[in-house]
């Protein structure tokens, strides 16, 4: 069952992604992110966090055409990728008009294709992203046609470098192609949660607080909706591929779900921290790769993001 | 069983001196019925300090994966989750 009758597939026709070789300890990063040794430690122990990734000298557009540039099923296919999504946590990473999107166009040769950025749902906006490339795709009505969605950031001011008490960003940048037609990966719902009374100057009695205290329930109440909108009982999935905020609040996730903790991919938190977008990318190739996912198998993809306001966003794939 | 309910009593009775430097405010006299949240104005963040500090001062290891929100209901409800979630000794 789909959650989009009538409309073609939308379908990830492949992945890529770039890490960046260079690793930083979390205890590196006390001094540049004005940590306590308390906080370093409640990282470590609570939040699984322990190293992240960086490319001191790589651009945003270094990092995309890095994770691009490794997307095999794109070499002479070019000419049928009709639009390239940025999909990014901030809104604005480059001066203007410098535009990181257009930039991979031009540098990769597609010439026929329509770039823009998504923002709006924050770390959340890869999963918007790749809906949106479906519904562009599916008004376009050419089963040949292809769409480029890309994620990474650079941690390149303080706010993207940490979120306090939950999270800390690394780099990388990952690259799928998104088709309308074909047997792969294919989405068979999407549910997305946008809280606007999270945002802290609409709702100025510090929603921080009550943030934390609803998340749990938020996103899992959008990645219930995403399982039963696919005409499914979470029974019936096999692997959820969580964005990589942090181990403590996925446990705690899981367990209020009753969903198995080892059937959510959370060995990459611990070594790559939170990749902004990319973060759904780089788990599913993770999952590949360990033959985590079978053909036929289901799993969900989910993630949150909160900036002004706050989006919790799940989607439903078969493999 | 004696260990445990040893080791339930010496959290509550740290909680008299870990609370205030959790806090960094001084606190005023505390029961196991004390709601560490609604009380003492324990964050999610300070709540997961004050096991890191209970670590340190019983010298045990907490197994901290099974730690829930609702297991900061109250000091008496945290003594609980501690007494039965302490990994033993390496």
């Amino acid at each position: 069952m789909s959650d989009f009758p009538g409309r073609p597939a939308t379908t990830l026709d492949s992945v890529a992604t770039y890490l960046p070789e260079q690793r930083v300890a979390i205890e590196d990063l006390a001094g540049p992110l004005g940590l306590t040794a308390m906080q370093v430690k409640m990282f470590r122990r609570f939040h699984g966090l322990a190293e992240v990734r960086v490319a001191p000298d790589a651009t945003v557009v270094d990092l995309l055409l890095a994770a691009a540039g490794r997307l095999e099923r794109l070499r002479g296919r070019e000419h049928r990728v009709r639009y390239v999504l940025h999909a990014r946590t901030f809104p604005v990473v480059v001066p203007y008009p410098i535009s990181p999107p257009h930039e991979v166009c031009r540098r990769l040769g597609l010439d026929r294709a329509i770039a823009f950025t998504v923002t709006h749902h924050a770390c959340a906006t890869g999963l918007l992203a790749i809906d949106m490339a479906g519904r562009l795709l599916a008004g376009d009505g050419d089963p040949e046609a292809l769409a480029l969605v890309l994620a990474g950031e650079k941690t390149f001011t303080h706010d993207a470098r940490l979120l306090p008490e939950t999270s800390i960003f690394g780099e990388g940048a990952s690259a799928c192609l998104v088709g309308c037609s074909g047997t792969r990966d294919r989405l068979l719902a999407y549910a997305a949660n946008q809280r606007g009374d999270f945002d802290d100057e609409v709702a100025p009695d510090d929603p921080g607080p009550r943030f934390q205290r609803e998340y749990p329930a938020c996103l899992g109440a959008a990645m219930l909706a995403a399982v039963a909108r696919a005409g499914l009982r979470l029974d019936q999935i096999g692997l959820i591929l969580p964005h990589n905020v942090n181990l403590v609040s996925w446990q705690r996730l899981a367990r209020k779900l009753g969903f198995p903790a080892d059937q959510v991919l959370l060995s990459n938190v611990p070594v790559l921290g939170h990749i902004f977008c990319a973060d759904a990318f780089v788990n599913y190739q993770t999952a590949v790769a360990r033959g985590m996912v079978r053909p036929g198998d289901r799993y969900v993809v989910a993630a949150a993001g909160a900036a002004r306001g706050a989006t919790f966003s799940a989607m439903v794939f078969e493999h | 069983m004696a260990g445990t309910l040893e080791l339930r009593q010496q959290v509550v009775d740290s909680m008299g001196m870990l609370l205030p430097r959790v806090l960094r405010r001084e606190v005023p006299a505390v029961s196991e019925d004390t709601r560490l949240m609604e009380e003492l104005g324990l964050t999610s963040s300070s709540t997961l300090e004050l096991l890191l500090e209970l670590e340190e001062e019983l010298q045990i290891q907490i197994n901290v994966e099974d730690v829930d929100r609702e297991d900061f209901a109250s000091i008496g409800r945290l003594a609980d989750f501690i007494a039965g979630h302490t990994l033993p000794a390496e």
